[in-house]
């Protein structure tokens, strides 16, 4: 069939309309393949206001989260509970996904890389939690961690990077978190090490600053590594409330955010503005929270537990990006912690594992409502978790010795749970 | 009828008046603390005798010179140091004695100020502070105010602290002053008359100011701009001798800030310190701090016996309790010279919004096993 000319024309046009059609969609598909590939993946993303937020597959995402070390009743620190056959993880998950925690963490790995991958994986196949995994890098080592020793920087980088490798394509991973209140070994507070450059400086201020240098440096260095075999995950430096942070300014720019670790009672107080002042970097509350063992009238008190976590979780949600009020530059935090762990006021003593002790470890005045007890000493380390442990279940394997400690969320659980559906950040008052 | 009718009417004018008197009743104008001794007006028991209360006579009425009526009441303070406190204070209580175990307060709703006479017996006499409620306990008071540091003249003068906006709903602590053995080594005498709480509903609540710089922390011993009490004693407290009025060549004035750490760890906890806080022995659980924001360092000027000595912090803020210190910062650790050194907190940056504890050291045994003396001058805070 012959075309009229004005047929033709048609043509013409119409093939130039085919041409589009036929471009359109291909160019459609590059744009939405390229827009979901630059999705992927986790990071942080500086707003023009100058906040921050954390972006997880292309989605802004609030860390509500827990610090994760499911010790049972009776048993340490050096319990392998990655391989217990109760896998607790599942009836935690369970319960953490009913309260709206969407995220764990774990302070450190385990030797076999399997069951970390078991644990990741079953928490965010089953229950959408994910986990930042954590390095306490070095931090124990006996007699005290080198950081200005190469070949121990090095063996604690290596270490590091295996676990990036190993874990970095897990859809459940959420970060890397370098070590906890490292920082307080350059002051010589904790784990105090030298080098020595170090010890032929006489002023004990410069001397800080030197250690500081070389530990902020280390950090540093190791996280520029992380980012070149994982530039889907963030990096975050664990440090013990600001102290420090304007070495880092100057030696750690390298990490995308910084997890501290903070005890302040009720509120942060100016934490946030504090933070954007010296080293502006986003802040994961890493490590916070309360006990619920009141040390002045020894007894349990749920209601101060509670009191604490609510208005700890209003100041968070305060500072996260886009809310006027506060400084922008939160993207969450993980709470300590989700279970009770009772070997740790004496963890020489095994059989002091088996009870809950209720001496206190600690005196810190901004919880006040048990300050009045002897010495001042109020903070009781067995009494932080979320739930709390119970005689096993009955249904559970034996391991190490027991079953599975049955789970019993204490009233903070059902409190965060409700401020978390429904976060209204009102003024904390002064009454429990 | 007719006598129906009048009553009617008396009632009709009768209603309002009484209905007035009533009104007038539920809002007096005044509530007095003290007139005259044995005056029946008179509320409250200058009964909490506070710090070295053994320095404190008290006459409640001194027939000498009072500002009103027959009497005044007429405190000696001897500065002794009875109780080894360097403080001392009194306070109204109701009834006697109660320090808030039992309900007492009064409603003072609807008064605006507390007004007082007050004279030195030689003028220059300080009173640390004066202080509506704070009084704490079972039945704690619903506001705590304070005014001072006065100097006292030798002629009356009224002073004022206002309570415009405050809740006075319940008041157990009616009045109170307190002052401190730096303020008057020699001691002081002074009187105090007629002391009430007034409704003025043009008085507007007093805004929290910012303090004005340089705001002193320690000037001199008997400086009345000294800010904050050396109170808060840390670790091995009982390691710890402060002298407040050393004249072991000061560095600027005649008195110098002596602090002697023996260093034997009496408490155990090998380490040792003195946070200055207002008031004393604030850890946070009184809403007191100082608006410092003007401030962008605090200055010390600090020196060893020997040189040498260690200490590992100073430090301004950081007070952690129910009311918080709203930042902190410090230096350190410090090597003393036994030379005058002057040293810089920075703050800028900082929040000095709210602060409690407003400065701070602390040194351990490790570092100076054979303990420490050393001294510090012209703590502040500048600009």
């Amino acid at each position: 069939m012959r075309l009229s000319s004005k047929n033709k024309n048609r043509g013409k046009a119409g093939g130039r309309v085919s041409f589009v059609w036929r471009t359109v969609p291909l160019l459609l598909f590059i744009f939405i393949l390229s827009a979901c590939q630059s999705k992927q993946g986790v990071y942080i993303q500086k707003l023009k206001n100058q906040h921050y937020r954390l972006i997880v597959n292309g989605s802004p995402y609030i860390v509500k989260g827990v610090c994760y070390n499911p010790i049972p009743r009776g048993l340490n620190h050096e319990y392998d509970w990655w391989s217990d056959p109760n896998k607790p993880w599942i009836v935690d998950g369970k319960l953490m996904k009913e309260m709206g925690v969407n995220t764990i963490r774990l302070y450190q790995t385990h030797d076999n890389p399997e069951e970390v991958r078991q644990v990741i994986r079953d928490l965010y196949n089953l229950y959408g939690i994910r986990t930042f995994l954590g390095d306490w890098l070095g931090f124990w080592e006996y007699p005290c961690p080198f950081y200005g020793d190469k070949k121990f920087q090095d063996k604690v980088k290596r270490q590091v990077l295996e676990m990036v490798a190993l874990y970095k394509d897990e859809p459940g991973v959420l970060g890397w978190i370098l070590g906890n209140e490292n920082n307080y070994s350059c002051l010589g507070h904790v784990k105090p090490w030298s080098s020595e450059e170090v010890d032929q400086e006489l002023d004990p201020q410069k001397q800080k600053a030197m250690r500081a240098k070389i530990y902020y440096s280390f950090v540093n260095d190791i996280s520029k590594e992380i980012h070149k075999i994982d530039p889907k995950h963030p990096v975050g430096l664990g440090n013990g409330e600001l102290v420090g942070l304007e070495y880092a300014n100057e030696f750690c720019q390298d990490v995308d955010f910084v997890a501290c670790i903070i005890y302040r009672g009720k509120t942060f107080g100016n934490l946030f503005k504090s933070l954007k002042m010296t080293f502006d970097k986003p802040i994961l509350l890493a490590e916070f929270g309360a006990d619920c063992y009141d040390a002045y009238l020894k007894k349990e008190d749920q209601n101060m537990q509670a009191f604490f976590l609510e208005s700890q979780w209003k100041q968070i949600y305060k500072n996260l990006a886009n809310n006027k009020e506060g400084a922008g530059n939160c993207i969450g935090g993980t709470m300590f912690e989700w279970t009770d762990e009772w070997w740790k006021h004496t963890p020489d003593n095994p059989e002091t594992w088996k009870i809950q002790d209720t001496e206190s470890g600690w005196s810190n005045g901004s919880y006040y409502f048990d300050i009045r007890a002897q010495n001042n000493m109020n903070m009781n380390e067995e009494w932080f978790g979320i739930v709390a442990l119970g005689e096993p279940l009955e249904n559970a394997t034996p391991a190490g010795g027991q079953g599975l400690d049955k789970r019993i969320p204490r009233k903070a659980y059902y409190v965060v749970k409700e401020f978390w559906k429904n976060p209204v950040i009102k003024k904390s008052g002064g009454k429990k | 009828m007719k006598k129906l009718l009048v009553v009617a009417l008396a009632l009709n004018f009768l209603v309002p008046a009484i209905a007035v008197a009533e009104e007038k009743a539920a809002c007096p104008t005044e509530f007095v603390v003290y007139l005259d001794k044995n005056a029946k007006d008179n509320h409250y028991i200058p009964s909490g005798w506070m710090g070295d209360y053994g320095d404190i006579k008290m006459n409640d009425q001194a027939a000498d010179n009072p500002h009103s009526g027959k009497t005044s009441i007429q405190f000696m303070y001897s500065a002794k140091k009875s109780q080894n406190q360097g403080w001392t204070g009194v306070y109204w209580l109701n009834p006697a004695n109660n320090w808030g175990n039992k309900k007492g307060g009064y409603d003072l709703t609807g008064m605006t100020k507390l007004t007082f006479w007050a004279r030195g017996a030689k003028g220059g006499e300080v009173i640390q502070k004066v202080m509506v409620g704070g009084v704490n306990g079972t039945y704690p008071d619903t506001a705590s105010v304070e005014m001072g540091p006065i100097e006292l003249t030798d002629t009356w003068k009224q002073y004022t602290v206002n309570l415009a906006g405050k809740d006075l709903s319940y008041i157990n602590g009616g009045f109170n002053w307190s002052t401190t053995v730096d303020l008057n080594p020699e001691g002081a005498t002074f009187y105090i008359d007629d002391i009430k709480f007034e409704a003025d509903p043009d008085l507007k609540p007093e805004g929290k100011k910012q303090e004005a710089m340089p705001f002193y922390i320690y000037a001199d011993r008997t400086t009345v701009a000294n800010h904050f009490i050396p109170s808060g004693y840390m670790g091995d407290y009982g390691d710890l001798r402060y002298d407040g009025a050393s004249k072991d060549d000061a560095y600027l004035g005649d008195t110098c800030i002596k602090m002697t750490y023996s260093g034997k760890g009496s408490q155990g906890a090998r380490w040792a310190g003195i946070f200055w806080q207002y008031p004393a022995n604030n850890w946070g659980g009184v809403d007191s701090g100082f608006d410092l924001s003007k401030a962008t360092k605090l200055t010390f000027w600090a020196r060893g016996a020997k040189g040498g000595e260690r200490i590992e912090e100073f430090k301004i803020g950081g007070v952690m309790g129910e009311f918080s210190d709203s930042d902190s910062a410090t230096i350190g650790p410090v090597l003393l010279n036994k030379e005058w050194m002057q040293y810089t907190i920075d703050l800028k940056g900082k929040d000095m919004s709210y602060i409690i504890g407003g400065f701070a050291w602390s040194a351990n045994v490790d570092n100076n096993p054979d303990g420490a003396i050393f001294y510090l001058d012209e703590i502040k805070l500048e600009e």
